[in-house]
């Protein structure tokens, strides 16, 4: 009985797999599209790529989850409810913060604590409307206020019953007077923390400095060189590799392990933090991050599963383009790597 | 010749009292609006008030600007603008933020740090419409993001060329990080302080319970005295008095002297803490800051000139009730006051 509901399963495979790229798929019980979820499944739109990456990117997925099914817990023994919490399964959702009042200006920004301009609130809530139907346990944000507000806007679209809750650890007297009294309250609350730990690069002494004084500062070679290497920092400020380091130790040692324990988190944070932390969720070379550019605004969702992160592009992805924009080099690099996958 | 000039103003001081209330005025030239403020002249709307209670306040405030002039700088000797900074004016402008999802709920919010709704959204904006015409040199608000959304949200509308920035100083690596290092964007820039001090009312042991947790867990009579008293606080909580005495103390040592320097300051807190400063502003006894209510997200203005703040009302007022709302006695109370002030 299993068997044949795996039968159409794999059929639907292997059509699927008619558009070039192979895969190998064992005689276990698959699960397409998680229950707990109502996610849409998103597209990882790549501009080079045709309708058919989609189809890749559904397999690639099933794929990665037939390894760990336990053959006895077919679907036909439990209902198909139970799975998703058995198998621990939890949502990620990246979300950039839109436009800020320096991006307006051109000025470098990094660590300073710069707003959002109206059409960066405008980007928040229509990124929170692509997101409003995926479940959120825990949000992290940076400590600026961009992301923050990016945060607080995206959960006002929400169709949570939940309330975000902002943590505050910093002193005994702001732990204890954010206190909560009521169990109910508390369970009906996301909490959210803030963490240096995913501001933006630290841009030392490039900070609130517009093109011109920069290349007027310290020459233009060398400010292209400091935003486009990997680990050569500008004056007083970070490398790309010394904001990677502690933006994905924060991830490992805090997010990591809810996602573990199967909560569904959302992190609102920066350009360079994110992609740090895509770098190590996708596997990215130095050489490959330094190319990649994640939209502002529009979320990122992965799914975690058994330690494995599986992107899943773009919640109710529009048609236009540059929802996630993957340089060609990137693109050729992970079609290798699916190739390769079994 | 300014003899002349004076005579005008005098005369229309004197038409305009034919409203009942006297004014004495003193042999000095009057301005009536301060120019570079750009300011409607905001009404106190009170609801048992009439018509003629608008030009009252507008005596009322050039009253107290005949004291402070220099016989010297009569207008003809000088423009407007110089006897402005002479006169050390500064606005001071007031917004408690809108609806936070624990309103929504009807839940004890307290020194929770629960974010806003839509709807508290829109009230921020709107009030930033009003307002965006009322320079802006500093921001304070509280540490809860309620009020520091409002603020930047209000700051959206404004039509300035300077960019809020928020001050970090919690360490040493937040202050580093968040440096500038042009003087023209320093220049160019709003800090904005976030400080515990002008938080909510910590309402202990009530905080995130709803109306009925509390009747059950504490007794109905007992959460009305709480609530309704100066001085008794619930366990482990603030009283108003309390709340009062550190929201004052922080802006006679922070915020006044940026003030007296001139600087226009715009403060987004909350309700009991706005009320308190109201009550060192307009020097009310305990028993009329209880009856105090501030409309959410309607900015209330107040000119600070030479050690005095006089309360303009609400900028560009609507004509709906309840913008400034007063309870009957305190109207009458101000109104006895007045009539002692010369």
């Amino acid at each position: 009985m299993a068997n044949a509901m795996l039968h159409q399963t794999v059929g639907t495979f292997q059509l699927l797999g008619n558009s070039g790229t192979r895969c190998e798929i064992r005689n276990n019980s698959v699960k397409l599209i998680p229950r707990g979820f109502e996610v849409e499944v998103g597209l990882s739109k790549r501009k080079i790529y045709s309708s058919r990456e989609w189809k890749l990117g559904v397999i690639r997925a099933s794929a990665s989850q037939t390894s760990v099914v336990d053959p006895v817990l077919a679907p036909s023994n439990n209902g198909t409810r139970e799975s998703p919490t058995k198998s621990n399964e939890a949502a990620l959702i990246l979300i950039r913060h839109g436009e800020s009042l320096w991006n307006e200006k051109n000025l470098f920004t990094g660590c300073v604590d710069v707003p959002l301009t109206k059409k960066g609130v405008e980007e928040a809530i229509e990124a929170g409307r692509r997101i409003s139907n995926i479940p959120v346990d825990m949000i992290y944000t940076s400590a600026l206020i961009r992301a923050q507000m990016t945060a607080m806007l995206a959960m006002t679209q929400h169709r949570r019953k939940k309330v975000p809750i902002i943590m505050h650890n910093e002193s005994e007297q702001a732990k204890a007077w954010s206190q909560i009294y009521s169990e109910e309250t508390i369970k009906q609350s996301i909490p959210v923390i803030a963490a240096w730990q995913l501001n933006e690069r630290m841009y030392g002494e490039l900070q609130g400095l517009n093109k011109q004084e920069t290349a007027e500062r310290f020459g233009k070679e060398k400010v292209h060189e400091w935003r486009r290497s990997y680990d050569i920092p500008p004056s007083n400020g970070e490398s790309l590799e010394m904001c990677a380091q502690r933006a994905v130790a924060y991830f490992r040692d805090n997010i990591e392990p809810q996602l573990q324990s199967g909560k569904s988190v959302m992190i609102a944070a920066h350009g360079n933090s994110l992609r740090s932390i895509i770098m190590y969720l996708d596997k990215l070379t130095s050489q490959e991050v330094i190319s990649l550019e994640l939209s502002t605004g529009i979320p990122m969702l992965y799914i975690f599963k058994e330690d494995n992160f599986i992107r899943r592009g773009s919640p109710v992805a529009p048609t236009e383009t540059g929802v996630y924009a993957y340089t060609r080099g990137l693109a050729r690099y992970r079609q290798k790597l699916d190739e390769m996958l079994h | 010749m300014a003899n002349a000039m004076l005579h005008q103003t005098v005369g229309t001081l004197q038409l305009l009292s034919n409203s009942g209330i006297h004014c004495q005025v003193g042999n000095n030239s009057v301005r009536l609006l301060p120019r570079d403020l750009k300011v409607e002249l905001g009404f106190s709307k009170r609801g048992s008030n009439s018509f003629g209670e608008k030009k009252f306040s507008v005596i009322q405030a050039s009253a107290s600007l005949t004291s402070v002039f220099d016989p010297v700088l009569s207008p003809s000797n000088k423009g407007p603008h110089e006897s402005l900074k002479k006169s050390n004016e500064a606005a001071l402008i007031l917004i408690r933020h809108g609806e936070s999802l624990w309103n929504e709920k009807n839940l004890f919010t307290g020194c929770v740090d629960v974010p806003l709704t839509k709807k508290g959204v829109e009230e921020a904006i709107e009030a930033g419409k009003r307002i965006s015409n009322i320079p802006v040199d500093m921001i304070f608000t509280s540490a809860l993001i309620r009020a520091q959304m409002t603020a930047m949200l209000a700051m959206t509308q404004h039509r300035r060329k300077k960019v809020p920035i928020i001050m970090h100083n919690e360490n040493e690596q937040a202050r580093l990080w968040s440096q500038i290092h042009s003087e023209d964007t320093i220049k160019q820039s709003i800090p904005v302080v976030a400080a515990w001090q002008l938080n909510e009312r910590m309402y202990g042991e009530l905080q995130g319970l709803n109306k009925q947790e509390t009747a059950d867990r504490f007794g109905k009579e007992k959460v009305h005295e709480w609530r309704r008293s100066y001085d008794i606080p619930p366990p482990n909580g603030e009283s108003l008095e309390m709340c009062a005495q550190r929201a004052v103390a922080y802006f006679k040592d922070e915020i006044e002297p940026q003030l007296i320097s001139g600087k226009n300051v715009m403060i987004a807190a909350h309700g009991n803490s706005l009320r308190s400063i109201i009550m060192y502003l307009d020097e009310l006894t305990s028993q009329e800051v209880i009856s105090l209510e501030l409309s959410t997200g309607i900015p209330m203005l107040y000119i600070f000139k030479e050690g005095k703040f006089m309360r303009r009302g609400s900028p560009i007022a609507p004509t709906e009730a309840g913008v400034y709302a007063y309870t009957r006695r305190l109207a009458q109370y101000r109104q006895k006051l007045d009539e002692t002030l010369n």
